[in-house]
């Protein structure tokens, strides 16, 4: 079994004296990580909802009579 | 397998298989990520020469390899388009390009936060880092030729045309720490016993990040692909009840 490495989080986060590079790059990658698995789900709900308009509308115009039905009625 | 491989090419059996498939994939995907990170970050003995800068590696080198063979990915996606007109080989393709130049910028800024300490400088004009800028500059280009385009399919064939010309600079890539004497060292051999230079206990976790990012670019493939699906399929019934469904849900 694999031992922690360090004398406590703070001897952690200090990460041998290489604390800003190692933070820097693990920060970025979780930004760019991070951006990628929410944009698509915020795009999804984006085109959900267009397409959901989208239906409400068409079914109102259906409801719409036409000017032929109009006249007969 | 060939009738699997077959159905996979109808954007709505794409979008159903993946529906189930997805969640476990997610599942195993976390998984092996926070182990691999957990480990590489805490628990793996540091490096004699680089101390604990060298925990960088764990995600650069995973990055690195996946920005490549996500482009590799890519290209057959596009050489698959433009042969047989598979649809949503080109939506894949589309969705890789937004990922693989994440990977790329994730490479390329890992690498120069790791250059730092240990070479003295965050960039140097080598073949390796070079060769991997263009890879990045090529992934934006693809991109932007696409969104060009007022017209999707002028912009599929665009894209799919400059991805195919594009893997020239792959092998250049993936061999320039060989050819040329470069300051990025060539890949390193591992070793399984713990006296090597490389031993199990530096590059297993290797593994579990490498794994879990291999997850991660198929994660998020598919969630832009199926994107991409309900958009061009927005007319197509199946679509059409979907949405209400989902409304019905909301």
């Amino acid at each position: 079994m694999p031992k922690f490495q360090f004398d406590g989080l703070a001897d952690f986060f200090a990460m041998g004296g290489y604390a800003f590079y190692v933070w820097l790059a693990y920060a970025f990658f979780f930004v760019v990580m991070g951006w990628n698995l929410i944009q698509p789900r915020l795009e999804r709900r984006r085109i959900l909802k267009l397409l959901q308009a989208r239906q409400a509308r068409e079914e109102r115009n259906a409801t719409v009579p036409t000017q032929e039905e109009r006249e007969h009625a | 397998m060939w009738q699997w491989l077959y159905k996979l090419g109808s954007p709505r059996h794409f979008y159903e298989m993946t529906t189930s498939f997805l969640p476990w994939l997610k599942g195993v995907t976390y998984f092996l990520l926070i182990v691999g990170l957990v480990w590489g970050l805490g628990f793996a003995p540091p490096d004699y020469q680089m101390g604990d800068n060298y925990r960088i590696i764990y995600i650069h080198v995973p990055t690195a390899l996946g920005a490549m063979w996500i482009y590799v990915m890519m290209a057959v996606m596009a050489a698959m388009h433009m042969i047989w007109n598979i649809k949503v080989a080109d939506m894949v393709a589309k969705s890789s390009a937004l990922v693989g130049a994440g990977f790329c910028a994730v490479a390329l800024f890992t690498g120069a936060v790791w250059g730092r300490p240990t070479w003295g400088v965050y960039w140097i004009w080598d073949a390796k880092l070079t060769s991997f800028l263009i890879l990045f500059f090529v992934y934006i280009g693809v991109i932007a030729l696409r969104s060009a385009f007022d017209s999707e399919t002028s912009g599929s064939k665009a894209a799919s045309v400059l991805t195919l010309v594009g893997v020239v600079n792959l092998p250049i890539i993936y061999y320039a720490a060989v050819w040329w004497n470069t300051l990025h060292q060539p890949p390193s051999e591992l070793s399984l016993s713990s006296q090597g230079a490389n031993p199990p206990e530096i590059w297993i976790p290797a593994f579990f990040t490498g794994f879990g990012l291999i997850g991660l670019v198929f994660v998020f493939v598919i969630m832009r692909t199926r994107n991409e699906i309900l958009w061009r399929e927005r007319r197509a019934q199946w679509v059409q009840d979907l949405v209400k469904q989902e409304e019905g849900r909301a």
